[in-house]
């Protein structure tokens, strides 16, 4: 270790930009959410107003409702299918990370895009499936039961890929001894899977698990876009983000947005001291 | 050894005319396939592509200069705050970058930088957690001992980062690139928020102007339709599928060809210290 004037050099410019981009936006939005129109201190006054919002508590469920469908998929396919590919050739399984990836390259408004023709029944390759839910218009598709599935659908499609390379990495850390005594004890690959592998990655789970809910409380491209292809048909504050967006933009409501923003900035920030005390995985030297 | 400065200050003049050469021929084999993209997609569509390359670029060579040192200047040098400044870093990168979209909205707007390229550049540029993959990589017994003869070798610190840190950076730099690359390509909320409704579509990056695909005249404001649609609802795009669906795949082409350029050193197994 060497002395402090050199060490504060080499993060200099790390930190003004950490400055710039991350703590002073924040400061001045919790200062904005405690401030009134006229510029005075207000207490929680937004955030009271903001809550009691008639599009808030909506925006709240459809939230949760998204989150635990998206959550349970997640779980579900992103551990089941890494330790199906950690079960084959390390070149075979290197070919279906590849493919599992790929979407991510087209996250964002690029795969929703992708999805609304998938959606449309008439367009889609998927038309068998759509047809066979009763679904003859992208209207019936997009049904306003149907969104928290559809957005979950979309959210899977284009981010389960990074978790499963994450996930095989964890798995791949499991020392080939291990695994080779479990065989010779006469363990299948089930009861592999089940008793060695998934207790040893299981906080790779967890942190996959408190991250994806800190990103998914933040959802805006899907519901902003499709509120967009259905030509306002469907609300434009179907999530607390486009709520937060629509009062500063339509309404030039920064406070309450602000209030809103902070809401789910506390959030996010809960999770992320969650993950960095409980999860172990991320370690900070003495 | 190789000396860079002696062939910098001597470009004779068979070398200018082979680089000319050499600039001619690259213009030979890449026109046509620039036109087949141009004619396939519009100009406009290129130029968002332009806005998007020029965006990512900039926020990717940030990142990697910050990151660098920084993760750097965490893993070796002892200073007040060092500890205090890694964990602020951890908790920013375990923040999902969404949750800042609003806060930086507000603060570009009341610092007059709407619309500006710099309102989407520094957000880009910050990148927590390449300075955390940076100090991991950094923070190694080989490396710290491989810096101290570096020192008995009577090397400053700043010739110790130069010629030992910086070539050795090469692949926790390409991982960083490759994914701050993919973070700003495909984000939708940040430029949303500091360019859509400003009518300022000349600087939209592409995943605007994909989204500018289906903006059609029924769009009304806040609170319209209240949640029915009509079941007769179809999709709308206003150029034919054919060319939106070219637009969406020349949206991921980038990420793909960064992901092969950076892979050599990505997987290259010097990233060990990282994924322990």
């Amino acid at each position: 270790m060497r002395p402090r004037k050199t060490g504060y050099l080499f993060v200099a410019p790390y930190v003004a930009l950490l400055i710039v981009a991350g703590i002073y936006p924040v400061l001045y939005a919790i200062n904005l959410a405690f401030t009134s129109l006229t510029a005075h201190f207000s207490g929680v006054t937004n955030f009271v107003k903001s809550w009691a919002n008639p599009e808030f508590l909506p925006a709240i469920g459809h939230i949760g409702l998204f989150l635990a469908i998206w959550l349970t998929v997640l779980v579900v396919f992103v551990v089941g299918l890494s330790l199906m590919l950690h079960s084959l050739d390390s070149r075979v399984s290197a070919g279906f990370r590849f493919v599992f990836y790929l979407p991510a390259a087209l996250a964002g408004s690029a795969g929703v895009m992708l999805w609304l023709f998938m959606l449309e029944p008439g367009t889609s390759p998927w038309d068998f499936v759509l047809r066979w839910f009763g679904f003859s218009t992208l209207g019936d598709t997009l049904a306003s039961g149907h969104l928290a599935i559809v957005f979950a659908v979309i959210a899977f499609w284009s981010g389960a890929g990074s978790w499963i390379v994450v996930m095989y990495g964890a798995l791949a850390t499991i020392p080939p001894e291990v695994l080779e005594l479990a065989r010779l004890d006469g363990a299948g690959p089930w009861r592999t899977a089940m008793t060695i592998k998934l207790p040893l990655i299981k906080k790779w789970i967890a942190y996959m698990l408190i991250g994806a809910f800190a990103a998914g409380t933040q959802l805006f491209a899907e519901p902003q876009l499709i509120s967009e292809a259905t030509g306002g048909f469907i609300n434009q504050t179907w999530s607390p983000n486009q709520l937060a967006y629509n009062l500063s933009f339509h309404l030039g409501n920064f406070n309450y947005a602000a209030a809103i923003s902070v809401d789910l900035l506390l959030v996010a920030a809960i999770c992320a001291v969650v993950i960095l005390r409980r999860s172990g995985l991320f370690t900070v030297d003495h | 050894m190789r000396t860079f400065a002696g062939a910098r200050s001597r470009w004779s003049i068979g070398q200018l005319l082979m680089y000319a050469a050499l600039l001619i021929m690259t213009a030979f084999f890449l026109v046509p396939i620039v036109w087949a993209i141009v004619d396939a997609v519009g100009v406009t569509a290129v130029r968002w592509l332009l806005n998007s390359v020029v965006y990512s670029t900039a926020g990717v060579v940030i990142a990697v200069g910050l990151c660098i040192p920084a993760g750097y200047g965490i893993a070796t040098h002892e200073f007040p705050g060092r500890r205090a400044l890694l964990i602020l870093t951890i908790l920013m990168m375990l923040i999902p970058p969404t949750a800042l979209v609003l806060p930086l909205f507000l603060e570009a707007n009341a610092a007059h930088l709407l619309t500006s390229p710099l309102a989407l550049i520094l957000p880009y540029g910050l990148f927590p957690f390449g300075v955390y993959l940076a100090y991991l990589y950094f923070n190694t017994a080989r490396f710290h001992a491989l810096l101290e003869s570096a020192r008995i070798d009577g090397c400053n610190e700043w010739q110790v980062f130069r010629r030992v840190a910086i070539p050795l950076s090469l692949p926790v730099s390409a991982l960083i690139v490759f994914l701050n690359f993919v973070a700003s390509w495909t984000n939708f909320f940040l430029p949303w928020v500091m360019f859509w409704s400003f009518g300022t579509t000349s600087r939209y990056p592409l995943s605007l102007g994909i989204a500018l695909q289906l903006y059609h005249p029924q769009t009304t404001g806040f609170y319209a339709g209240g949640g029915a649609v009509a079941s007769g609802l179809q999709l709308h795009t206003s150029s034919p599928p054919s060319q939106v669906a070219l637009l969406v795949l020349l949206a991921g082409l980038p990420v793909v060809v960064v992901f092969v350029l950076a892979q050599r050193w990505i997987g290259s197994g010097q990233l060990q210290s990282v994924f322990r």
